[in-house]
């Protein structure tokens, strides 16, 4: 039959989209009333089942309450407890900083010590033989000078001779 | 009223700002007057009472962290429901972690929903009648979008004006309107679907 109410204008009625024609259509037609009025009830059951399973008891909501302070205040915390780290840290950054620069005439000794240290280093460097080699160049500096020696007397007494035989 | 609810939500912000109580104890009697619809319409949307159990201790811990950010034009109410909606739509994205949970799940059955009608002095005819059409609903609205099915949810179980679910979805009037047209009309189809069948 085509004049019963179309699927449009039972959902319109159901989202509660009044209209003449369609209010006088329900009073008279007997299909389209029942149809509308299945669909009501169908909806307010599937209604009705969520409002049931979201029934819960006094404790259900308590401790729901309880877990959301929790969630909550550990949220507030976290921030403050980086805040506190980091200040922290920047405190210690700075104490190193300012125990470094203010400590300079407390190792005037280490200072010195590193010059000397330096200077020593220097010295080797400039050496021409290394330094456990030093006894044999005394050595042989003697034994030069000795045999310098030696030989000057030598021609000496070279000379002394030829002198004498002219 | 709406300002007394800015009030309500604000003077927390106030207080941490060092003017004494903790921000805390202002927020609690705000969840204790807005859980019950929140979980209630999450469980519509979500359809697990766990997930919405969780979702709803979300909603309020959103809420904390952006109470800065409530102006007032709309009602707490209205307000807490925009950030459930957009929760239980993450959710819902998420399909991975809804197969994890699945997997792992020791909740309540979902079919459980299905079973749970209001009065039970009714005709065992007419019980197993209506938890048929109530679980082809379901069938029906787990077939449409986040969106719709958020705003079906928002008009017939917490029978919200169109202006409000408005308000809630950040959409027009019209808009909610014709998303609502098509869910009733898709679930009536399915309910017809399912009638021709017996």
């Amino acid at each position: 039959m085509n004049n019963h109410l179309s699927e449009d204008q039972i959902t319109e009625w159901m989202l509660g989209t009044r209209d003449d024609f369609v209010s006088r259509h329900l009073a008279t037609c007997h299909a389209c009333s029942v149809a509308v009025e299945e669909l009501r009830s169908t909806i307010s059951c599937f209604r009705d089942s969520i409002h049931a399973t979201a029934q819960r008891d006094n404790s259900f909501w308590r401790e729901q309450q309880l877990a959301i302070r929790e969630r909550v205040s550990v949220r507030n915390w976290y921030p403050l407890h980086w805040a506190w780290v980091a200040a922290m840290a920047m405190v210690l950054i700075a104490a190193i900083f300012l125990t470094r620069t203010a400590n300079p005439p407390q190792n005037k000794a280490t200072e010195d010590a590193d010059k000397a240290l330096l200077q020593e280093v220097q010295g080797d460097l400039v050496r021409e033989v290394p330094e456990a080699l030093a006894p044999a160049v005394l050595i042989a500096e003697e034994r030069n000078e000795i045999l310098t020696n030696k030989d000057t007397q030598q021609m000496k007494s070279t000379l002394r001779k030829r002198r004498e035989i002219k | 009223m709406v300002q007394n609810e800015r009030a309500a939500v604000l003077i927390p912000v106030q207080e941490k700002a060092g003017l004494g109580m903790t921000a805390l104890d202002d927020f609690t009697p705000l969840v204790r007057s807005h859980q019950r619809r929140i979980y209630r319409a999450l469980l519509g949307m979500v359809r697990d009472p766990d997930a919405a159990e969780t979702l709803t201790q979300e909603c309020f811990l959103k809420a904390y962290q952006r109470r800065a950010s409530f102006r007032g034009e709309a009602s707490v109410g209205v307000w807490l429901l925009k950030i459930a909606v957009n929760l239980a739509r993450d959710h819902r994205r998420s399909r991975l972690r809804e197969f994890w949970h699945r997997l792992s799940s020791s909740s309540e059955d979902v079919a459980d929903l299905e079973q749970r009608l209001p009065d039970p002095h009714a005709s065992q005819e007419r019980v197993l009648l209506g938890r048929e059409e109530v679980a082809t609903v379901w069938s029906a609205v787990e077939k449409l979008s986040s969106q719709q099915r958020a705003i079906f949810i928002l008009r017939f179980v917490e029978e919200m004006s169109l202006e409000e679910i408005a308000e809630v979805t950040s959409l027009k009037v019209g808009t909610v309107k014709t998303h609502l047209f098509r869910a009733v009309r898709a679930i009536r189809q399915r309910l017809k679907g399912g009638r021709a069948g017996e």
